[in-house]
């Protein structure tokens, strides 16, 4: 923060959204949003840095010699590897009826110039891969040949809307596009054909419950299709 | 008319002053108190936090390590100037709240969530073909300048937060 480097610490939970204080300032930031809500630093946002949510196989396949985060010993049995059925289980404190969605479904979230569109993963699973427009912007939402990665990007090639299809017949996973009829890899970049080299502009997305996406983006879109 | 009610009787002054001792430490062992048991109960887990409360619970947080801590010295203060006026229940009654004042300023300095969800301080890495994760287990990834990064999501959803440096950035990692 303005050239300052701070450290964070868990310090409690505003409805199941964590708050964390950095050590430097005592400042409270909500970790959803990376805003400073209360403090010397109130008003200020860390800046988001681009993330994936990805499994360690795909991973490993696109970052050969990548590190990973070592367990600590002392812990491990505190760690649940099983972390996303069992906190589907716990109970919510904020719930938003009006929609078909209920407080623990899972969607992936993102935001186009303050548009947000929340994508429920039941349908993203089932229709991957999404070809949709937010706030005028063309996006490419897919889920990887492992059926649990993720990503986002804006469906562009050269500057012209694109779209795209799975190929059917490709041994491993792979997309097409419709106008240039090049081959697209789950990073988003052409692995062959007229647009070999290029890539696709990455998207943040989260993967969030319905419940806390709607909280923070009151304003949300929902994908139907 | 009696006489009397007109003066009202000197006697007794010691009284009035001593209430107000007892008022005084009332007093700073409340504000002791309820600055550390006020945000705790607002932040607790599974409940929910309105806005305005919230904003109590950070307002006093932010205060309580100081303000207890001066509470519990005034409380101390004023229990000695107390101690040889009182009964013995009364001496128990003081040393109960001290007590009490004195967990409170304690706990004040404390994070209690770093005791459900411990910490990592300086985070060890693995190359990939020394880690034991599954092929299909979730991770989170950040790719910065040339190093990738893998945070599995068993390890990132007990401690919450990490503090880390990717290719030279620093990066707050949370789950």
């Amino acid at each position: 923060m303005n050239g300052r480097v701070l450290h964070f610490y868990l310090a409690g939970i505003n409805n199941q959204n964590f708050l964390m204080r950095d050590r430097e300032t005592g400042t409270w930031w909500q970790q959803i949003t990376g805003k400073a809500i209360y403090g010397p630093l109130q008003g200020a946002a860390l800046e988001l840095v681009l993330s994936d949510e990805l499994t360690f196989g795909q991973w490993r396949s696109e970052s050969p010699g990548g590190k990973v985060l070592a367990p600590v010993a002392k812990y491990t049995k505190d760690y649940d590897s099983n972390w996303e059925p069992d906190v589907a289980k716990l109970p919510v404190v904020i719930s938003f009826p009006g929609t078909d969605l209920k407080s623990r479904d899972v969607v992936v979230g993102l935001t186009i110039n303050g548009a947000a569109r929340a994508y429920p993963w039941e349908t993203f699973a089932k229709q991957s891969p999404v070809l949709d427009r937010v706030n005028g912007a063309p996006l490419l939402l897919a889920i990887g040949p492992d059926g649990k990665s993720f990503r986002a990007f804006a469906s562009r090639i050269d500057g012209r809307d694109a779209e795209f299809f799975l190929q059917a017949d490709a041994k491993d996973w792979t997309l097409v596009d419709a106008t240039t009829a090049s081959q697209w890899n789950f990073q988003g970049c052409a692995t062959s054909g007229p647009a070999q080299g290029k890539c696709l502009a990455r998207i943040p997305a989260l993967k969030d419950y319905w419940f806390d996406w709607r909280n923070y983006h009151p304003d949300t879109t929902v994908y139907k299709h | 008319m009696p006489a009397s009610s007109l003066y009202p009787p000197t006697l007794r002054h010691e009284r009035p002053s001593l209430s107000g001792l007892w008022f005084a430490y009332s007093l700073c062992a409340f504000t002791g108190v309820a600055l550390f048991l006020i945000p705790a109960f607002i932040i607790r887990p599974f409940r929910h936090q309105g806005p305005r409360a919230l904003l109590l619970a950070m307002t006093l947080r932010q205060r309580a390590p100081l303000g207890t801590l001066i509470a519990a010295l005034a409380c101390l203060g004023l229990a000695l100037a107390l101690w040889r006026t009182v009964s013995r229940w009364r001496k128990s009654i003081l040393v109960l709240t001290l007590l009490v004042v004195g967990f409170s300023a304690v706990m004040a300095r404390l994070n209690y969530f770093e005791w459900m969800f411990h910490p990592i301080d300086g985070p060890q890495f693995l190359a990939q073909a020394d880690s034991k994760l599954d092929t299909k287990e979730m991770i989170m990834a950040v790719r910065m300048g040339s190093e990738a990064r893998a945070y599995p999501i068993s390890q990132m959803a007990y401690h919450h937060v990490l503090n880390d440096v990717a290719g030279g950035v620093p990066i707050a990692v949370t789950y």
